[in-house]
């Protein structure tokens, strides 16, 4: 039995789609990330599980139990907010107590599970602080405390980390992931941001326009996206745009102007003979190759003990290129080339 | 922001005394030894204090005022704060209208207010009753409450009552443990304006009151035309030395969610 499963879940505000019927099942003790540019649905999908929002049409089930029509109160959810949503005129301790006095907790209990959920968040001693003396983080951990000190059965994030500065963001980032890893909930996890998708995710569900476009690990999607949206969206990525020249098998050929032969690679569902697609390469997967595609070093950057190179081809278009350990300087014309199973053919999306 | 000039403080300094004189005027007059009012008095006293504490229509005026201020700023307190929280969840149109809606009464001109809420009264039976008079005053007081109140409802964030709701909190448990404390410096900003705005009032008070309700301000006003003694005096002090707390007190409270 999943933790959360959606069944054609859509919410339509008038006449726009804010969210497409959709389905998705969350495994117990899943961290899944809803990833997507704004207006993509991933808050709407967020708050329609905490039923802050009311869907237009399909069901929810958390725990094998039809909750769409129950409201906020009674589905026992964690729900941690990007502005934290503190009690400002509550000190830290009865912050995270909140949820327990609601539930008409024992005192004795209630204390233990105060200390506790503060001491999973590294913030022992800190019950009789104000809010208004924590820095952003601490206050994020907090609310982190707050949701968790209720034994939520799902614990949901919206951009968590969306008002901390990019320090407090790692920091806090790492408490979340570890946490997960010591006492694994099922979490759904919104944020826009793909590195923090990519660290802290066992799924990460893609979000456009409204619509699931693609659902699987990270180590999935960064290798086999379905589109070049999610291929953008997940890592760097290299896009030469061409047109379908063969397919069959699961492969496919791409031809594009002024390259020296054809690409091949995996090819993405929903290519179409002829039509416009593009291939993905990852900067990583760019080599030199003697007798390969010609290209020229417009830029060198150095980033360590690797380098990053960008190139030009005879077309135009731009590549970048990672691990390059070469010390060709900028404007050398070079021959390179790629792992044609590293290489993605993907219907265009733009 | 420069340093204001000799001039500058000068012109500040007239302004001020401009204001404040003619009401910090009548305090002396109180310590009169005189039986009429003259300024400066040229023997002082307290023996006018005596006679407005002695005197019991001066202390039933008192009490009435007390009173009716009491009743009016609880009644306006618990329907401004029902409003302000209700305007939030109305769309931006009608909030609008109905906002200018609950601050008419501070706009309309008081006598107009007050011929056509006798008129009312009169056809009711509340011609001179308290009730009548505090539902006035009320009326008279709301919108400063829906102001004050719907200050501290602006800056509520909606996420608190979600996050709330979300732990498990009823309806009413998030209003009173979170929505409450959050707007109770406005409700006590708001209550004290009501209070004084009632309890300062006259011509509402003039129309509504008959002889069994006859609040300080009225009683002032028949004592003025009828004797011009320094009871008088002394009952404006009283008024005044209240006003100058309530205000006091509003700005605190105003001033710490500031």
């Amino acid at each position: 039995m999943s933790a959360v499963a959606f069944r054609g879940i859509a919410k339509r505000y008038g006449v726009a789609e804010a969210l497409f019927p959709l389905d998705l099942e969350i495994a117990s003790g899943e961290f899944i990330s809803f990833l997507g540019p704004s207006g993509s649905g991933k808050s709407t999908l967020l708050n329609i599980c905490a039923g802050y929002i009311e869907p237009t049409a399909g069901a929810l089930f958390v725990a094998g139990r039809d909750v769409t029509a129950a409201p906020p109160r009674r589905r026992n959810i964690g729900m941690v907010f990007q502005n934290y949503a503190l009690f400002q005129h509550l000190d830290v301790f009865e912050n995270v107590a909140y949820g327990l006095r609601v539930r008409r907790t024992a005192r004795a209990e209630l204390a233990q599970r105060v200390k506790d959920a503060l001491q999973a968040v590294r913030l022992d001693g800190f019950g009789g602080r104000s809010i208004r003396s924590l820095s952003g983080g601490q206050q994020q951990r907090v609310a982190l405390a707050r949701a968790m000190a209720i034994e939520p059965d799902i614990l949901l994030m919206d951009e968590p980390l969306g008002a901390l500065d990019k320090q407090l963001r790692k920091e806090v980032q790492i408490e979340i992931r570890r946490m997960h890893v010591a006492r694994p909930r099922t979490t759904l996890y919104v944020t826009h941001d793909q590195e923090e998708a990519l660290v802290m995710s066992d799924r990460i569900a893609v979000l456009r326009g409204g619509r699931l476009v693609q659902l699987g690990t990270a180590r999935e999607l960064y290798s086999r996206p379905v589109d070049s949206f999610v291929a953008r969206f997940l890592g760097e990525s290299n896009l030469i745009v061409g047109r379908v020249a063969e397919l069959g098998d699961g492969r496919a050929m791409l031809s594009a102007q002024g390259l020296a032969a054809p690409i091949e690679g995996y090819a993405a569902q929903g290519l179409r003979m002829a039509e416009a697609a593009c291939a993905l390469i990852r900067p990583e997967h760019v080599r030199l190759v003697a007798g390969g595609q010609p290209a020229r070093i417009v830029e060198r950057l150095f980033l360590g003990e690797i380098a990053a190179l960008r190139l030009v081809l005879p077309s135009g278009a731009e590549l970048w290129s990672r691990l390059f350990s070469s010390d060709a300087p900028a404007g050398d014309e070079i021959e390179i080339g790629w792992d044609r199973e590293r290489v993605s053919i993907l219907p265009e999306t733009s | 922001m420069t340093p204001a000039g000799a001039w500058t403080k000068a012109f500040a300094a007239l302004l001020a005394a401009a204001i404040v004189i003619p009401v910090l005027a009548v305090a002396p007059l109180a310590f009169s030894e005189q039986s009429f009012l003259q300024l400066p008095p040229q023997d002082w006293s307290v023996r006018w204090w005596g006679v407005f504490f002695g005197d019991a229509s001066w202390i039933r005026a008192l009490l009435t005022s007390l009173e009716v201020a009491a009743l009016s700023c609880l009644l306006s307190v618990t329907t401004g704060t029902s409003a302000a929280l209700g305007l939030l969840r109305l769309g931006p149109r009608m909030r609008a209208l109905a906002t200018g809606l609950f601050l008419g009464p501070m706009v309309a001109p008081v006598i107009v207010l007050a011929v056509g809420l006798y008129a009312l009264a009169r056809s009711l039976g509340l011609v001179g009753s308290t009730i009548g008079l505090v539902l006035a005053h009320t009326m008279l007081a709301l919108p400063y409450v829906v102001l004050n109140v719907g200050v501290s409802v602006a800056g509520l964030d909606p996420r608190l009552a979600l996050a709330a709701s979300g732990l498990g909190a009823s309806p009413w448990r998030v209003f009173r443990t979170v929505t409450l404390p959050s707007i109770l410096p406005g409700m006590l900003g708001g209550g004290i304006f009501a209070f004084v705005t009632s309890f300062d009032e006259v011509v509402l008070a003039v129309f509504l009151a008959g002889p069994s309700v006859k609040t300080l301000p009225v009683r002032i006003w028949e004592e003025v035309r009828v004797e011009y003694t320094p009871v008088v005096a002394v009952a404006a002090t009283i008024m005044i030395i209240l006003a100058v707390i309530g205000s006091a007190m509003g700005r605190l409270v105003t001033r710490r969610t500031a």
